[in-house]
């Protein structure tokens, strides 16, 4: 299983506009995920104003949470961007948008005054900020995940010192958000909520997932308590460029599956 | 009802220092906010000679300290680090005589960024005339009313908020504050600076001008690299840590404004601490404290419990280094690393003083760490510390791995870090806040004073 001749270029989406608390985790964990299987992984900073070349160059787009001010910023400069991201996306490349970066892929999203900003367009669905009368969505969540997930190998597992960690089909992260997100009847939901608010705190449902992009409110450093959705996004990536299934080098696991294991305990799930 | 409330409160704080509850801090200002809403503006009223408010999201508690060591013994101080109103209150009644009476000259409190607002709101301007102990009016008119605004960094986002909307409260609530008020700034903070804009009190800023401390690159863990006033760019001279530096907007022009004090002979290691005394500093000469006082009263000057607190165990020492957020934690670990240690223990919680989210780990460049330390994780969050260590590795199973110790037992932790390290040598803790006082409870059987 020799990875050393596979490249592949990680797109972080405007790095100081949209990194508010802790999303640099994500690149961390992909990078090193790749580099420990001797996969070459470069970082492309997409920032306002880079070319659409370079955009297009990206295996993997990863984007993460902004502050309002900065969010405003983001937008302006992604809507330039529109058919760019949407070819892309299109055409199978894998994506993973967390915190508040769903509201800027779905139709619009409508801010707490009223005001109705357009979105890519990417997702079918809106994203609603009911004003601070509602209160934020806070707090540890878990979700299980409910689209189909193929693993490379499939069912494997990672083994450490005798103990065998068998993927899960749980996700733990933590959540942060004002805006409640509304899924059209043609858009598949990412996981259904365990514990936690989701989407919206009504249907049960946390994120969307459009061809290879999975848009979610997981805030920040997402990937590394959840190594399986990692390495999902690193084969996916490899698979579409070099249009063949790659089975991924296993990794020692261990400490990561403890760290998720011990979330689920703590919240009482099992 | 005054004195009632005041004795309410001192038997609070009597009973749980007695059984030693640890929260002796807050409940007596709590109830006593409960009886009397307005009972912090009816002690701030008594003080002497003024009031000195000390906020930022790093070094509150440092700097407090010192400007009670330069200002003398009559102070009330929250020096426990209580900083939300029942806090402030509770350091009144604490105090106070049995008839809610204060007889002190000033009070230095560190404030929560987000009580800021409310208590400045609290200050009833111009002072009431302290009609009980007929106070001349002359003296009313030389009291002093010291904002001390340190710096804002991203901070326990699930309980503050964003760091922009911390500073839009703020600028509302300063831009009420009289003429005679003077409010103290950093300088380097693009931010803290953009304050002293458009207020009408006098305005007083501090900063470094150390070349040879600037950053070879800029830090991740980054807040407000944009311009205040027109959403341009900035750009940097140079970066101390975090966004702090010498800055301009490439744009509109834009730039630090000139410190009325500039470098100062810092009273502890770290950078920060020199901004902390130039804050303390500024404060004093605001005073007409004379020089030499200044420069005295610092040189004996000793941490804030947790905050570079040392200890003796055995023929070993502990060092603890309060490490609560991004630009703090980067902040201690430098500061630690230029003092060379063989072991760290990295301390994460996630109690409510600490933050429920974790995720800022990620945003602390321990990349930093040399792979011969060795680093020991633990805490409530024990597993997210250790794979956050984890993934500073370049290669899998590299030197620092097999060192990395994980220890959910925080007692176990301590004694294998002193474990590590050879008779006179120094452990180095490094814990959020709920867990430095875990730390102290175990190390002197007290979590704060």
């Amino acid at each position: 299983m020799r990875h050393d001749n596979y490249k592949l270029t990680i797109g972080w989406l405007y790095p100081d506009l949209m990194s508010t608390y802790g999303d640099r985790g994500n690149i961390i964990c992909l990078e090193k995920r790749c580099a420990w299987r001797d996969i070459k992984a470069e970082i492309s900073s997409i920032e306002v104003g880079t070319p659409d070349k370079k955009i297009e160059d990206c295996d993997l787009i990863i984007g993460g949470g902004a502050q309002d001010r900065q969010q405003e910023i983001v937008i302006k400069d992604l809507l330039k961007k529109k058919s760019v991201y949407k070819k892309l996306f299109e055409k199978g490349r894998p994506g993973l948008f967390v915190c508040g970066s769903p509201q800027l892929l779905g139709h619009y999203y409508m801010t707490g005054d009223g005001k109705k900003l357009p979105g890519l367009g990417i997702f079918d669905f809106v994203t609603r900020h009911f004003g601070h009368e509602k209160s934020r969505c806070i707090g540890n969540t878990v979700g299980k995940i409910i689209f189909n997930f193929q693993f490379f190998p499939p069912n494997a597992g990672s083994r450490c010192g005798g103990t065998i960690f068998n993927y899960k089909n749980t996700i733990v992260g933590f959540e942060n958000h004002g805006g409640r997100t509304y899924l059209g009847s043609g858009c598949k939901p990412f996981a259904k909520v365990l514990e936690g608010f989701g989407n919206n705190g009504e249907d049960g449902f946390e994120g969307a997932v459009h061809n290879n992009v999975i848009a979610c409110y997981y805030h920040g450093p997402l990937l590394p308590k959840n190594p399986h959705i990692a390495d999902w996004l690193i084969a996916k990536a490899l698979e579409i460029k070099y249009k063949e299934v790659i089975e991924l080098k296993p990794l020692d696991d261990a400490l990561e599956w403890q760290a998720h294991e011990f979330m689920l305990k703590k919240l009482n799930i099992t | 009802m005054i004195p009632l409330i005041t004795l309410i409160g001192k038997f609070i704080h009597f009973v749980s220092y007695l059984f030693n509850i640890g929260s002796g801090g807050t409940w007596p200002g709590e109830i006593a906010l409960l009886l009397k809403p307005d009972i912090f503006s009816y002690f701030i009223s008594q003080l002497n000679k003024g009031l000195i408010i000390v906020a930022g999201t790093n070094g509150k508690t440092t700097t407090a300290k010192m400007i009670r060591q330069i200002i003398g013994k009559r102070v009330i101080h929250n020096q426990s680090g209580a900083n939300l109103l029942n806090g402030l209150v509770s350091a009144f009644i604490e105090k106070a005589s049995l008839d809610g009476k204060i007889d002190a000259d000033f009070a230095v409190l560190e404030v929560d960024e987000n009580t800021l607002p409310s208590a400045i709101s609290n200050i009833k301007y111009p002072w009431p005339g302290c009609q009980d102990r007929q106070i001349s009016k002359t003296k009313e008119k030389n009291k002093k009313l010291i904002i001390v605004l340190l710096n804002l960094f991203r901070d326990q986002l699930d309980r503050y908020g964003e760091v922009d909307a911390i500073a839009s409260k703020w600028q509302k609530v300063l831009k009420g504050l009289p003429s005679d008020s003077t409010v103290i700034l950093n300088a380097d903070d693009p931010q803290i600076a953009y304050l002293g804009k458009s207020l009408k009190s006098k305005v007083v800023y501090f900063g470094i001008d150390r070349p040879d401390k600037f950053l070879p690159k800029i830090e991740h863990a980054t807040d407000s690299i944009y311009c205040h006033v027109c959403g341009g760019k900035l750009f940097y001279k140079g970066i101390y840590f975090s966004h702090l530096g010498i800055w301009f907007c490439g744009n509109c022009g834009n730039s630090r404004p000139k410190p009325d004090i500039e470098n100062y002979s810092s009273a502890m290691p770290g950078l920060y601490n020199e901004y902390n005394t130039l804050a303390a500093v500024s404060v004093g000469r605001e005073l007409g404290i004379k020089e030499k006082m200044i420069k005295t009263s610092l040189a004996s000057f000793t941490p804030a419990f947790g905050r570079q607190e040392e200890f003796e165990i055995g023929n070993k020492k502990i060092k603890m280094f309060l490490s609560k957020n991004p630009a703090g934690f980067n902040a201690s670990l430098r500061t630690v690393l230029d003092l060379k240690p063989k072991s760290l223990l990295l301390v994460l919680n996630d109690r409510i003083p600490d933050g429920r989210d974790v995720s800022w780990i990620w945003d602390v460049d321990f990349e930093m760490i040399p792979e011969n330390i060795c680093v020991i994780a633990s805490g409530d969050r024990v597993y997210d510390m250790g794979l956050r260590m984890k993934y500073t590795m370049q290669e899998c199973k590299n030197a620092r791995m097999q060192k990395l110790i994980i220890e959910e037992n925080l007692r176990k932790a301590i004694e294998k870090g002193l474990n590590k390290i050879k008779t006179g040598n120094t452990l180095y803790i490094l814990p959020t806040y709920s867990a430095m006082l875990e730390v102290r409870k175990i190390l002197t059987g007290r979590k704060i004073l």
